[in-house]
């Protein structure tokens, strides 16, 4: 909360969505090997792929432009993701469209 | 595949690894998309069945290959063979099989005593309801719904309308499509589109009028984005209050004021009119012209506007049909509308109209109309659905593949179960009226029921019977007893404080509530009726595109869930038992005897026996010859076990087959056109094969923003959720995918009042307040003074503040335009001193 009593966009989603998001922080803290993961989105899987409109991953995600929008398909910028997975767990498609991959593997993942 | 594989067993739900190939990555015009592989028709799971059944959620009508292993939905994919969808679902549908094992399905009939809900036996509870429809007589309404199969809706009508001499029997399509039945029914003299979803796949345009296809009809509007993906060329207009996900698809947005549309439809035909390009050919076959009254009664001939708005205003309406006007005054009363005029009332820079009505102007385009909630949630719902049809007729973009106006249902049988089997209060059975005493002798006939038995007299409509019910019975609440089945009204009426919650204060009053899941409206019921559900039962569904459809049942509903029909049969055995006269037909048997082969009866009443006949066919084949008198001819049961649904009227040729019909009313597809006609509307009210092309004016929404109440909120739908979210809420990816409800308001809104994104403030209407998170960055943005919330969310009844206004024809309310005002919390109660916020 900021002095004035207003809700960053954080916050927002730490009070709707606590539960994604403390699970996420909670994995972060837990493992120092989580912070380096990032998401990836699974274009076979994406309903955005099949031309039906969803964009709950970039609606959800907590930091600014890590997800973006481009032309209706959603794209992680690995460079802004913090690898909180919250993406993942709001992924409404009947197999995950999102992968969590670890930094390493990062590169070979477009 | 592995991975996939053990998701789909360990989640018991949906696979998708199915469905889209068709319409997937077609050469998409935007960031490379991955090739998927080529779809397998369904997945080869070992020991999984295979079946198809059309979605439960929109009426859309897509159909789903249902896949069960022991006992159990195990697993949903896009089905292939369905025209509608071709393979694809949208993430409502993927997860539909889900909707059946929520934690807290009800499983055990309660009944209330001593104020509190009790477990009972169906014995006990079907005694009770039974005879308290015995003691309510003429007090007893009945609610179902557009998600009520046919066979159930068309049992209840029966039932209510038949044995009970009741007219009061309604259905929740009353709040979504009440609208488009009378603005099909004064255009063309019967309901239902003429036009099918063909039209998508080949129009040039696609104008949106208050419509979100993105989210409430997703796999409509991917038929029309795939055209675009690959490579097709068509024109998107969005006419709406706010951009939404369909918008962000347009070429064109024109943002309107709330009612804007009623002056937009105006001044398109006002030019067509004065730039001479509407079609005359069409107009002087196929058109005639209607209003609310005929100036030529008075002395003078041809009236200005705003004296005919004054005539009408004194004189009143002259009923839904009206009266029959000139082309020469139509013209003069359309000629107000100039773009510059229109500006003025809808907002819409008069440019944008005039570029509009160049598109209409244009001969060759093919143009598609397309509408829902945003016209008929209307308070003049029935007006705005004669414009846009009177657009179409006017310009003679009417009747060509891809060309006509198409108005969209939400749910998945609102056309076959309330529209088509007339489950309103003024309705029978195939286009039927209460009020006509043909259709009741014919009713009377085919249900053996004696010669004048039926009560000519219309029951109330939705909102009426809700408020009766909600009166006290000494202040003349004259409807002491409803029974809910498949809908939830307690969140889905409108000013449901007004007209559901206040039963709570009136013992007198009961309420019989069928459900699968604790809703708002089982928590005030005196009996709860625990229901079986989708594929836990058969079924027939009829969806936007007159596509009547069927279903077997393929999984055993849980505990002592029974099938709605069967409670309403089992109700009405047990009324016939207690010696309920109306039961019993001219032949002194119960009204729904069904005998077997050697003429003994079946018993089928007991439970037990119920699914040892196919009482969906029996119901459905009787129902069949109702919808012979307006051409709604829908194909025999065993037809439609077959395919995929067939579009009506379905008219069996020389050969035996059965043929559907994609455009009603033109000739080489529609049987019952005569030759050489073109087009010809055989049921047309003016009796001469014409439709009405009407003039309507413009007027301003029920309720206004004021100083009080500052901002126009609107209600409606998400992606993820169906209407009130009793289903969709408890499928976890689509609960954690949209978990709530919130507030959208224009970013420039919020700033100039310090609110930040996020942050919760009270919203107040003349009905109440609520507390809400606003949202300023999400999926839509209202345009400026205008909020919008969605009422999908059980915690946040947004229906409690919404207006009961409602379109005078079609009765049907008003959700789309309540006066609001935005308040921040910390405006209104200081924070504690050294306290928790
Ligand atoms: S919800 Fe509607 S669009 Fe989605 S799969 Fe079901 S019928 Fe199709």
């Amino acid at each position: 909360m900021t002095p004035h009593g207003k809700l960053t966009r954080r916050d927002l989603l730490v009070g709707r969505f606590r539960r994604a998001v403390e699970h996420a922080r909670a994995s972060n803290v837990a493992s120092t090997e989580s912070a380096q993961t990032k998401a990836v989105i699974q274009g076979r899987q994406c309903l955005a792929y099949r031309n039906l409109v969803c964009t709950t991953c970039y609606e959800r995600c907590p930091e600014a432009g890590a997800l973006v929008i481009d032309s209706g398909l959603p794209r992680v910028a690995a460079d802004k993701c913090t690898g909180c997975a919250i993406c993942r767990d709001v992924c409404p498609a009947p197999v995950n469209a999102v992968l969590m991959v670890g930094a390493k593997a990062e590169g070979g993942v477009r | 595949m592995e991975l996939e594989r053990r998701e789909f067993v360990k989640l018991a739900a949906m696979s998708a690894a199915v469905g889209a190939a068709s319409s997937m990555n077609a050469g998409k015009a935007c960031a490379a998309p991955v090739d998927p592989p080529p779809a397998p028709d369904r997945p080869d799971i070992p020991g999984v069945q295979w079946d198809k059944a059309p979605c439960r959620f929109c009426g859309v009508g897509c159909h789903v290959q249902v896949g069960v292993k022991d006992g159990k939905v195990a697993a949903i994919a896009g089905d292939r063979q369905a025209d509608v969808n071709k393979g694809l679902l949208c993430v409502k549908g993927y997860h539909v099989g889900m909707i059946l094992y929520g934690e807290d399905r009800l499983t055990t009939p309660m009944v209330k005593r001593n104020g509190k809900l009790e477990p009972a036996t169906w014995d006990e509870a079907i005694d009770v309801v039974a005879r308290r429809i015995m003691k309510s007589g003429k007090k007893f309404g009945m609610y179902i719904s557009g998600q009520s199969t046919v066979p159930e809706g068309y049992a209840a009508q029966k039932l209510v309308k038949g044995a009970l001499a009741n007219n009061h029997i309604e259905a929740n399509a009353r709040l979504c499509m009440a609208s488009a039945v009378t603005g099909f029914l004064s255009t063309y003299g019967v309901d239902e589109p003429a036009s099918c979803y063909d039209d998508l796949d080949a129009c040039d345009t696609l104008i949106m009028w208050g419509n979100n296809p993105a989210e409430m009809h997703p796999v409509l509007f991917s038929r029309v984005v795939d055209r675009i993906a690959r490579g097709e060329k068509i024109e998107i207009i969005d006419i709406g209050t706010r951009r939404t996900r369909t918008t962000d698809q347009a070429d064109h947005y024109l943002e309107m004021r709330p009612h804007g549309d009623l002056a937009i439809a105006n001044c398109l035909m006002q030019q067509l009119i004065e730039n001479d390009t509407y079609d005359k050919a069409f107009v002087e076959k196929h058109c005639n012209f209607r209003a609310d009254q005929d100036p030529r009664e008075t002395a003078e001939a041809l009236m200005d506007h705003d004296a005919y708005v004054a005539h009408v205003a004194k004189k009143g309406h002259s009923g839904l049909f009206g009266k029959p006007i000139t082309f020469a005054q139509f013209k003069k009363l359309v000629s107000y509308y100039t773009p510059e005029k229109t500006e003025q009332l809808a907002g819409v820079p008069a440019e944008q109209l005039r570029m509009l009505a160049k598109v209409f102007a244009d001969p060759k385009r093919r143009i598609v109309s397309m509408w829902c909630m945003g016209m008929n949630q209307h308070t003049a719902g029935t007006a705005v659905n004669n414009l846009v049809h009177g657009v179409h007729l006017l310009s003679g973009h009417w009747g060509r593949p891809g060309d006509g106006p198409q108005s969209l249902t939400g749910q998945p049988s609102a056309c076959g179960t309330v529209r088509e089997v007339g489950t309103l209060a003024h309705a029978l059975p195939g286009g039927r009226l209460v009020a006509k005493q043909p259709h009741r002798a014919f009713c009377e006939k085919a249900w053996k029921l004696p010669a004048g038995h039926m009560n000519p007299k219309p029951g109330y409509h939705t909102v009426k019977m809700f408020e009766q019910l909600c009166t006290p019975t000494d202040a003349g609440g004259d409807i002491d007893t409803v029974w809910v089945q498949v809908t939830n009204p307690g969140q889905s009426l409108p000013n449901t404080k007004k007209l559901y919650k206040a039963k709570a204060d009136l013992p007198d009053k009961f309420l019989i509530v069928s459900e699968v899941y604790p809703t708002a409206s089982t928590e005030l019921a005196d009996v709860v009726l625990p229901a079986a559900m989708w594929v836990e039962k058969n079924g027939v569904y009829g969806n936007s595109e007159r596509r009547t459809q069927q279903w077997f049942k393929m999984v055993d509903p849980p505990g002592d869930a029974r099938d709605d029909c069967w409670q309403t049969l089992a109700v009405a055995r047990r009324l016939f038992e207690l010696g309920h006269p109306g039961l019993r037909g001219t032949d002194g048997k119960w009204l729904f005897t069904i005998e077997d082969e050697n003429g003994d009866e079946i018993e089928y009443w007991k439970w037990e026996n119920y699914y040892k006949i196919n009482v969906d066919k029996h119901l459905f084949d009787e129902y069949r010859q109702f919808t012979f008198m307006k051409h709604k001819n829908v194909a025999p049961y065993d037809v439609l076990v077959k395919v995929r649904g067939l579009r009506w009227p379905v008219v069996e040729t020389a050969d035996g087959e059965f043929r559907e019909t994609r455009w009603r009313f033109v000739e080489g597809d529609d049987v019952y056109v005569e030759k050489g006609r073109g087009f010809q509307f055989y049921h047309s009210t003016s009796k001469d094969d014409r439709a009405q092309v009407w003039f309507r004016p413009h007027h301003q929404p029920a309720e206004l923003p004021d100083e009080r109440h500052d901002f126009m909120l609107t209600t409606g739908r998400v992606l993820e959720h169906w209407h009130t979210g009793t289903m969709t809420m408890r499928i976890p990816q689509l609960r954690r995918a949209m978990p709530g409800a919130y507030v959208e308001m224009n970013p420039d809104d919020a700033r100039e009042r310090g609110i930040s994104n996020g942050e919760v403030v009270a919203i107040t209407t003349p009905r109440g307040e609520m507390r809400l998170p606003v949202w300023t960055n999400g999926r839509a943005t209202p345009q400026r003074g205008h909020l919008f919330i969605p009422f999908f969310d059980e915690s946040a009844q947004i229906n409690d503040l919404t207006l009961d206004a409602i379109d005078p024809f079609s009765k049907q309310p008003d959700y789309k335009k309540s006066a609001a005002k935005v308040t921040r919390i910390s405006e209104f109660a200081p924070p504690r001193q050294g306290g928790n916020p």
